[in-house]
């Protein structure tokens, strides 16, 4: 079997037990599916409940932060679906578990993301519904680059996502724990993604399109298909088009990182 | 460390909010009688009050549930009710602590009302009602746990919904129509909402007496309940293994 072949057949058994998994166990994924309801359903109604008695956030109504919202959740989904397990590194690193990875003849970081959890495309699924939804009533134009490029744009941000926490998970191979980098992080992903980044002040919003590019998630891809100027830092609205292209840079970065990483990794001794 | 990641988070929480207030109150005319400086009180206030009121004093009931020594609890000539609740205000009494260098931050980037002599003793007694209510919420859900052992994912759900229900995000006067009349009736806005309008203003002197009878009455159903669960629980109690 050629390589490629063997990564398809392990990616390809990764998800059957995976959804296997999810099948056995159907109470506690009822219980998580409303779990993950749950969370993204207060967000929005905190945001449908400020946006009534306001009716515009810099320029932005409640539709179009819908808009905003659901194209964030549609990437986040993604990297939750896909990439997860790279959260768990850290904990790894600590406990030695990740010596396991490098005995096997296989891309350790292919391994980690294919370390079976109770994964279930729901989170995926509850994105989409939303963006259709959103889409329909925010009203953005919709034409043939809408069609091509809001996949990709969906891709590179969930790319964007998954680097900035691989380049996390790789410090942990220096400090060992990492938790409170990992809470800045979540929280710049989670919660300053649901408003249009105008409303920060200027250094914020550096570090939101360079440092840490979120922002490329959806707030410059959502200012584009939405026909707004673009009011954080003055760019033309067309900026939005390169979120695959910033997915893809963030990557080959982290990937860097997560090399240099490994090799300078010394297993904390068992 | 976690002392250093509840303390950052909190800030940039607060960080957060006022971009936001601050760009709904640029745009718009002040709604509900509420002005700039009382929303951002209200919301450094908020996020004060829940480093105290997230911690769940009562979890210990789910892991002395799970590795069993909830039995040994049971025998000790102690109430096991009294002890969780005593674990309980240990624990907050050390995130009491956190509330200074948060409160230090918070002042560098928002400028925080303080009421009238008068107000603040009315807020200190309505949060001291909200805390002992938020326990006992606590306690009824982690005994939850008797009857199903995983309670973690439900827990984290009601905890969202309460957090917006409670009026610690948003205040409930923001709500449309018939929902804040719903919501405002509902024990969760004993919680945040009564302690917290009472320290802006916006619950008056004169509304004191109501205010606080409301909250007192939930406690004193909270209070009923929690007793009828526990009950009912320790005759429940099945030890898992010897």
């Amino acid at each position: 079997m050629s390589t490629l072949e063997i990564w398809a057949d392990v990616y390809r058994q990764y998800w059957r037990i995976n959804v296997l998994t999810a099948l056995e166990y159907r109470a506690n994924f009822l219980v998580w599916f409303g779990f993950t309801f749950i969370y993204h359903a207060t967000a929005l109604a905190a945001l449908w409940i400020m946006l009534r008695e306001f009716p515009v956030m810099n320029g932005w109504t409640f539709p179009e932060m819908a808009f905003l919202y659901s194209l964030w959740m549609l990437a986040h989904a993604l990297n939750n679906t896909l990439f997860l397990t790279i959260g768990d590194v850290p904990e790894h690193v600590r406990d030695g578990e990740i010596d396991r990875l490098f005995i096997r003849p296989l891309n350790p970081l292919f391994q980690i993301l294919t370390t079976p959890q109770q994964i279930f495309p729901d989170e995926l699924v509850l994105a989409l519904v939303l963006f259709i939804l959103a889409t329909i009533w925010a009203n953005p134009i919709i034409d043939v680059w809408f069609v091509i490029f809001i996949p990709l744009i969906v891709i590179g941000g969930a790319l964007i996502d998954f680097s900035i926490n691989l380049i996390i998970a790789t410090c942990a191979f220096w400090f060992v724990k990492v938790d409170a980098l990992r809470w800045v992080a979540f929280q710049l992903e989670q919660e300053f993604t649901r408003y249009p980044i105008s409303i920060y002040t200027k250094g914020v919003r550096l570090v939101l399109t360079f440092l840490l590019p979120y922002a490329f998630m959806n707030y410059y891809p959502a200012t584009f298909f939405l026909d707004k100027s673009e009011a954080a830092l003055h760019l033309a609205p067309q900026i939005g088009l390169f979120s695959p292209l910033v997915g893809v840079l963030t990557f080959i970065l982290a990937y860097a990182f997560w090399r240099v990483g490994l090799n300078r990794y010394e297993s904390v001794g068992h | 460390m976690e002392v250093f990641t509840n303390v950052g988070s909190l800030v940039l929480r607060i960080y957060l909010m006022r971009m936001v207030w601050l760009a709904l109150y640029a745009q718009n005319a002040a709604p509900q009688g509420i002005a700039l400086h009382q929303i951002l009180t209200y919301t450094v206030i908020a996020l004060l009050m829940s480093l105290i009121l997230e911690v769940d004093g009562t979890r210990m009931i789910r892991d002395r549930l799970r590795d069993g020594s909830i039995a040994t609890d049971m025998m000790k000539p102690i109430s096991p009710a009294l002890f969780f609740f005593s674990d309980g205000a240990g624990q907050t009494a050390l995130h009491t602590l956190l509330i200074l260098p948060s409160l230090g931050f918070a002042l560098l980037m928002v400028h925080i009302d303080v009421p009238s002599p008068v107000a603040m003793g009315a807020f200190v007694l309505s949060f001291a009602i909200g805390y002992v209510l938020n326990f006992l919420l606590n306690f009824c859900m982690n005994c939850a746990a008797f009857w199903t052992m995983e309670t973690f994912a439900i827990q984290l759900i009601v905890r969202w919904c309460s957090d917006l229900l409670s009026g610690q995000i948003i205040p409930l006067l923001f709500f449309p129509g018939i929902l804040q009349k719903i919501v405002l009736m509902l024990p969760f806005a004993a919680i945040y909402s009564t302690p917290l309008l009472i320290y802006i203003g916006r619950i008056t002197p004169a509304q004191y007496e109501d205010a606080l009878l409301a909250q007192v009455a939930w406690l004193v159903v909270f209070g009923v309940l929690s007793l009828i669960i526990w009950r009912a629980a320790q005759r429940r109690l099945v030890v898992q293994g010897g």
